[in-house]
């Protein structure tokens, strides 16, 4: 889905002095109702105990490996002791899966938060002032939209050291304009409904229009967006690792690498291949059933 | 004849790393074969040139090997000293001036006689290189073996060169005048790029006529890509670069003719293409297969194995502490679970090293200090050390592939694993093979780091001496008995007194343990079966005339 069309799906909600808090507490109730929601809710909770709970689910070490079972063309396959195997460095697959939801979840969350928090500074700026301070951030934003995220993202992650906190930031910079252009809108969208022609026809400052009105009700489509983002965040991490760009120690367990990692060995140990590239769909697609639903639940039209 | 003595000293050696190619890797006998046929050969590129004073690449020295001959060469699937177009030679009693007797009767392919003025022309031509010919990306052997050049005219060569001149005596001896006493320069000899090359055909052919760049030289002559013209048991036929190059039986050879009517050199780049072509037909045998690729070729095809003349190593630099502790070395030693790495992530016939050079080198002492994999000693050594909980900076490489490295992650995840289980602690440094790795590993930018090296020629300066006969930033150290013994073995002209010397350098070394040397591989060929008498080099120098087809 492009940009524009997300944000004018986005958009076609209507905001008619619906108080932000109470059109939550509806769109809380649809989501129960609803069993994608569920199915996203139960899969991203599954993602995020494994990723938190990692030590003690984990059966054995993941760094920790023993190599006397590998050879260039033989790694053990599932066992009773190890689940899912053995990586192509005589570590337990099982437990790396599980540590590596680590590394998704935390590059997700903390990308997403930096990336959403100031690319909706620079879409309040924008869609709060207007004029050329809006003209000026918006065509910023368009340049950095021009390039495709991915490769965004790797000439950002190449620039800086490989580490996670390079990937971290290549994946906030991408994000940026994709909020800052969202909010915006939705605020510009805001400015001239009733009630905030009426706040300011009483005599409230402009700027508590903006943080007080406009932005609360001006969110919606923002958290929708960020629960897609977080999916299309945790692809991205697993695309710069499978690259080379994640965490400069390649011991630390990400799918992405993971994926990579084992390419050497696609015909004597394809299973290696399977386990990291379906917990990256099961957790992306756990944020996409969960966006999905929840922009069906904030939008009135949808819901009809 | 004195050199020749050093050859015997270490055929044992030799034989002991031809044994260990297994049964399939053995050459099959060569003279055996019918002569007549022709073979084409898959290599992983085009020549760079073939005129052998402007190359250092594989792919070039390959093609220069057939066509042309040095004075000196390689015993085939050795590494020692053997005579070629010099019947035998003999050092002044200062080591520096070297007679060379010539063979008699040989011609150029273009009819030209060989003879000591060839030699002299030849030196004189390298000697006199100016300008871009003196970089060294262009004549990275003459800069290599001897030094500088006449006049200095790059500033990346030395000042001062080895070769002071050459002398024709008559036309059956040349003298080679040296600045310095040298022993090693004779083994330097044998690489192709010290080829005899017909002086008229250098001159007609305008060999000489260099432009571009130091970095991307062009050739502007016809020599080296149409008239190559030496006195080896092939001749030229044709070059269609990208595409083939033909070479044909020398019929006037001085010496045993070659058995092949032909030699087609077909360039594929790609390892699994090669794989590919000889499963077609396409192709009856090609150079680099894909460690993988060996296990499953084995079975319908005859893969050879180069003897091992590599080494990798974890590298110490000594002015970070605490690697300038003995104890800390020597814990990482025996904290490296060496043999489990080589069985797991080497193509089979790799050994693990304990020495910074490999077994069939003459020199190699069997009794250096030996660091056995040992994680209770290794803890104990820390503890010993003084030093509580060791923290390192572990460098690896990104980008690259080499024989003794084929997946510097892999080798690089194992040792963090084994150093982390004795107490170690380990963070992680990556930065691109070239040019940054290498340089932040020579200038002393890394603590601790995955290197390795694969000789040139057979003399063991070019494994420890390039290391450890003078100081260097990325070990650290200054060891100035190291660098003694090295210094007194290189100039040493007795081949006995040489080897003794090498070995006991070696023992210092290991004992000193700058670094620890961890694995010695053997890069492969593969053949069709029906193809016989091709002997793998430890320096990659094979000559096709004693190879038969079917």
């Amino acid at each position: 889905m492009s940009i524009a069309e997300s944000e004018a799906r986005l958009l076609s909600t209507e905001h008619t002095g619906d108080i932000a808090g109470s059109r939550m507490r509806e769109a809380f109730r649809q989501l129960r109702r609803n069993p994608v929601a569920i199915l996203g809710a139960a899969l991203i909770t599954l993602f995020v105990v494994v990723a938190v709970f990692a030590p003690w689910l984990a059966p054995h070490s993941p760094t920790a490996g023993d190599l006397s079972q590998i050879t260039l063309s033989h790694v053990p396959g599932p066992s009773a002791e190890h689940p899912l195997g053995l990586d192509t460095q005589g570590r337990d697959e099982l437990s790396r899966i599980i540590y590596g939801a680590r590394a998704s979840l935390l590059i997700g969350v903390v990308s997403l938060s930096l990336g959403a928090l100031v690319g909706m500074l620079i879409g309040a700026l924008a869609g709060g002032l207007g004029g050329w301070v809006d003209s000026l951030l918006m065509r910023l934003m368009d340049i950095m939209l021009a390039v495709p995220g991915l490769l965004f993202a790797i000439a950002v992650a190449a620039v800086l050291q490989p580490s996670l906190r390079s990937v971290m930031i290549a994946i906030a910079v991408v994000n940026v304009p994709v909020f800052a252009r969202l909010l915006r809108a939705s605020m510009i969208g805001q400015r001239h409904s009733d009630y905030v022609l009426a706040a300011r026809s009483i005599g409230v400052r402009r700027w508590r229009i903006i943080v007080g009105h406009v932005l609360p009700n001006s969110l919606a489509p923002v958290i929708v967006q960020g629960t897609l983002s977080l999916a299309t965040a945790i692809i991205d991490a697993a695309g710069l690792a499978f690259l080379g760009l994640g965490s400069a120690d390649p011991s630390v367990p990400e799918w992405g690498r993971m994926l990579a990692d084992t390419q050497q060995y696609l015909q004597s140990a394809p299973q290696l291949a399977l386990f990291p590239g379906l917990a990256i769909v099961v957790s992306v697609l756990g944020f996409n059933l969960l966006g999905d639903a929840l922009r069906e639940a904030l939008d009135p039209k949808l819901r009809r | 004849m004195r050199s020749n003595k050093v050859l015997a000293l270490v055929l044992g050696g030799v034989l002991a790393g031809t044994a260990a190619c297994g049964s399939d890797s053995k050459p099959a006998d060569s003279g055996s074969g019918k002569s007549g046929g022709t073979l084409v050969f898959g290599t992983s590129a085009d020549p760079v040139s073939m005129d052998g004073a402007y190359v250092s690449d594989g792919e070039s020295l390959r093609v220069v090997d057939q066509l042309f001959e040095t004075l000196v060469t390689t015993k085939a699937g050795g590494t020692e000293a053997e005579p070629k177009l010099a019947k035998s030679w003999t050092a002044s009693a200062d080591g520096k001036a070297w007679t060379f007797a010539l063979q008699t009767g040989v011609k150029f392919h273009d009819g030209t006689a060989f003879n000591a003025k060839a030699v002299c022309a030849n030196f004189d031509r390298w000697y006199n290189f100016k300008g871009i010919q003196q970089s060294p990306s262009v004549s990275y052997y003459w800069s290599t073996v001897f030094g500088g050049f006449k006049t200095q005219e790059n500033p990346d060569v030395p000042k001062t060169s080895l070769f002071a001149s050459c002398e024709a005596k008559d036309d059956a001896t040349a003298v080679v005048n040296l600045t310095s006493p040298s022993s090693s320069f004779i083994a330097g000899l044998a690489v192709p790029a010290f080829s005899i090359a017909s002086p008229d055909a250098l001159v007609k052919y305008r060999a000489d006529k260099v432009s571009g760049t130091g970095d991307s030289p062009k050739f502007d002559g016809t020599f080296g890509t149409q008239h190559p013209i030496g006195t080896g048991p092939f001749k030229f036929d044709s070059y269609t670069p990208g595409d083939k190059l033909v070479i044909s039986r020398n019929d006037g050879y001085w010496g045993t003719k070659a058995k092949l009517d032909k030699v087609i050199f077909k360039p594929i780049a790609d390892g699994p293409a090669r794989r590919q072509a000889l499963e077609s037909g396409d192709i009856q045998g090609y150079d680099f297969v894909d460690p993988g690729d060996v296990k499953t070729l084995q079975a319908k095809y005859t893969v050879l194995q180069r003897p091992a003349f590599n080494v990798g190593y974890v590298g110490f630099n000594q002015k970070k502490a605490p690697m300038d502790n003995l104890k800390i070395r020597q814990a990482v030693a025996h904290a490296l679970n060496r043999a489990a790495l080589v069985k797991a992530k080497y193509p089979p016939g790799s050994v693990v090293a304990k020495e910074f050079m490999p077994p069939m080198l003459f020199g190699y002492a069997n009794d250096v200090t030996d660091y056995a994999y040992d994680p209770e000693k290794a803890k104990q050594l820390i503890k010993e050390s003084g030093v509580t909980n060791p923290k390192l900076e572990f460098w690896y490489p990104t980008n690259v592939s080499r024989p003794y490295m084929p997946d510097a992650k892999a080798n690089w995840e194992a040792f963090k694993s084994d150093l982390e289980k004795v107490g170690f602690t380990i963070t992680a440094k990556s930065a691109p093979w070239r040019p940054d790795y290498n340089q932040k590993v020579n200038n002393g930018g890394a603590q601790m780091y995955l290197l390795g090296w694969t000789g040139d020629f057979g003399d063991p300066d070019n494994f420890v001496g390039t290391f450890f006969r003078t100081a260097q930033p990325a070990w650290g150290f200054d060891n100035p008995a190291i660098f003694n013994a090295l210094e007194k073995a290189r100039v040493e002209s007795d081949p006995a007194k040489r080897t003794a010397a090498y070995q006991d350098a070696n023992k210092l070394i290991m004992e000193f343990l700058p670094g620890v040397p961890y694995v010695h591989t053997q890069p492969s060929l593969a053949f069709n079966k029906n193809v016989k008498g091709y002997v793998p080099s430890p320096v990659s120098l094979e000559s096709f005339a004693d190879v038969t087809v079917g």
